[in-house]
């Protein structure tokens, strides 16, 4: 089970209301390579690993759950004072439409999420390579973000995430290793 | 300071102190016979503890998993209270 903690894993701040960065956020929140996506996949995958690399599964998707939450205070906080106009004229109107000022779990095209971005194989080593390509697909994401945001506050909690996915990518490719020596060893016997 | 600068600042160090507890639990995931890891992963999880009480005893727990405290009880702390985090 889970327990809530009243804090976020990181700071959020945001400097100015900017319904377009929040557009663009959305790639993290619902998207393909999101935090959703990467959180759901590896709580999924942890059942059927070997027992080696379930504190991993856990670990992470728990980690990338507070990652979600952190996305969804910068997209609530760029976009609460916005006008419709504003949120028009970003590109956010559709979004308003159907959804008000609330979030909703897209991409920043306004794709829906859905579970065919995630995938559990059964294999070991598939999933964790899997896995392992998802934390750079995220890692390039927020370059791109990086890149594209003027807004300080959200790149310091971007350049976070950032290292977080480097680092989450360098302790799965670890864990294939661990799995690779055992199936090695046991070919020895 | 003020009440809110306070409440951001040791917010901020618990922050910082379970953050050190879990880049330590990964690193140790995949190096479990790693003893200079756990070690420094068991005092991390008792420097988080104390900054965390720190905390909670003014402003009231951070989860349920925490007893509220005289003091935050006094000035009418309630879970169900904002600021929630992406208010703050």
């Amino acid at each position: 089970m889970w327990v809530y903690e009243k804090k976020l894993l990181y700071p959020v701040e945001v400097t100015t209301c900017n319904p377009m960065l929040a557009k663009y956020l959305m790639e993290q929140y619902g998207g393909a390579d999101g935090e959703l996506a990467a959180a759901l996949r590896y709580m999924n995958q942890r059942y059927t690993v070997p027992d080696k690399v379930i504190g991993l599964l856990t670990d992470i998707s728990t980690e990338e759950f507070s990652h979600l939450e952190m996305l969804a205070t910068m997209i609530y906080k760029l976009t609460k004072d916005a006008s419709p106009e504003q949120l028009e004229k970003a590109g956010l109107g559709a979004h308003f439409v159907n959804h008000g000022h609330s979030l909703f779990y897209e991409n920043a095209g306004g794709v829906p999420f859905t579970a065919t971005y995630i995938q559990s194989k059964g294999d070991p080593i598939a999933d964790l390579y899997e896995d392992i390509a998802a934390e750079e697909k995220a890692r390039a994401t927020y370059q791109w973000l990086i890149d594209i945001s003027d807004d300080p506050g959200i790149n310091d909690s971007l350049r976070f995430l950032r290292e977080r996915e480097n680092i989450h990518s360098l302790r799965f490719r670890e864990a294939v290793e661990m799995l690779k020596d055992e199936r090695d060893r046991k070919k020895v016997f | 300071m003020n009440n809110f600068d306070e409440r951001v600042n040791l917010l901020k160090k618990v922050q910082q102190m379970d953050f050190v507890v879990v880049e330590w639990t990964l690193y140790t995931d995949t190096h479990p016979n790693d003893e200079d890891a756990l070690e420094q992963w068991r005092e991390a999880i008792k420097e988080a503890a104390v900054a965390r009480k720190q905390y909670e005893n003014k402003f009231g727990p951070l989860s349920l998993k925490s007893i509220p405290s005289r003091q935050a009880l006094e000035v009418g702390w309630r879970w169900n209270q904002d600021p929630w985090p992406w208010q703050l």
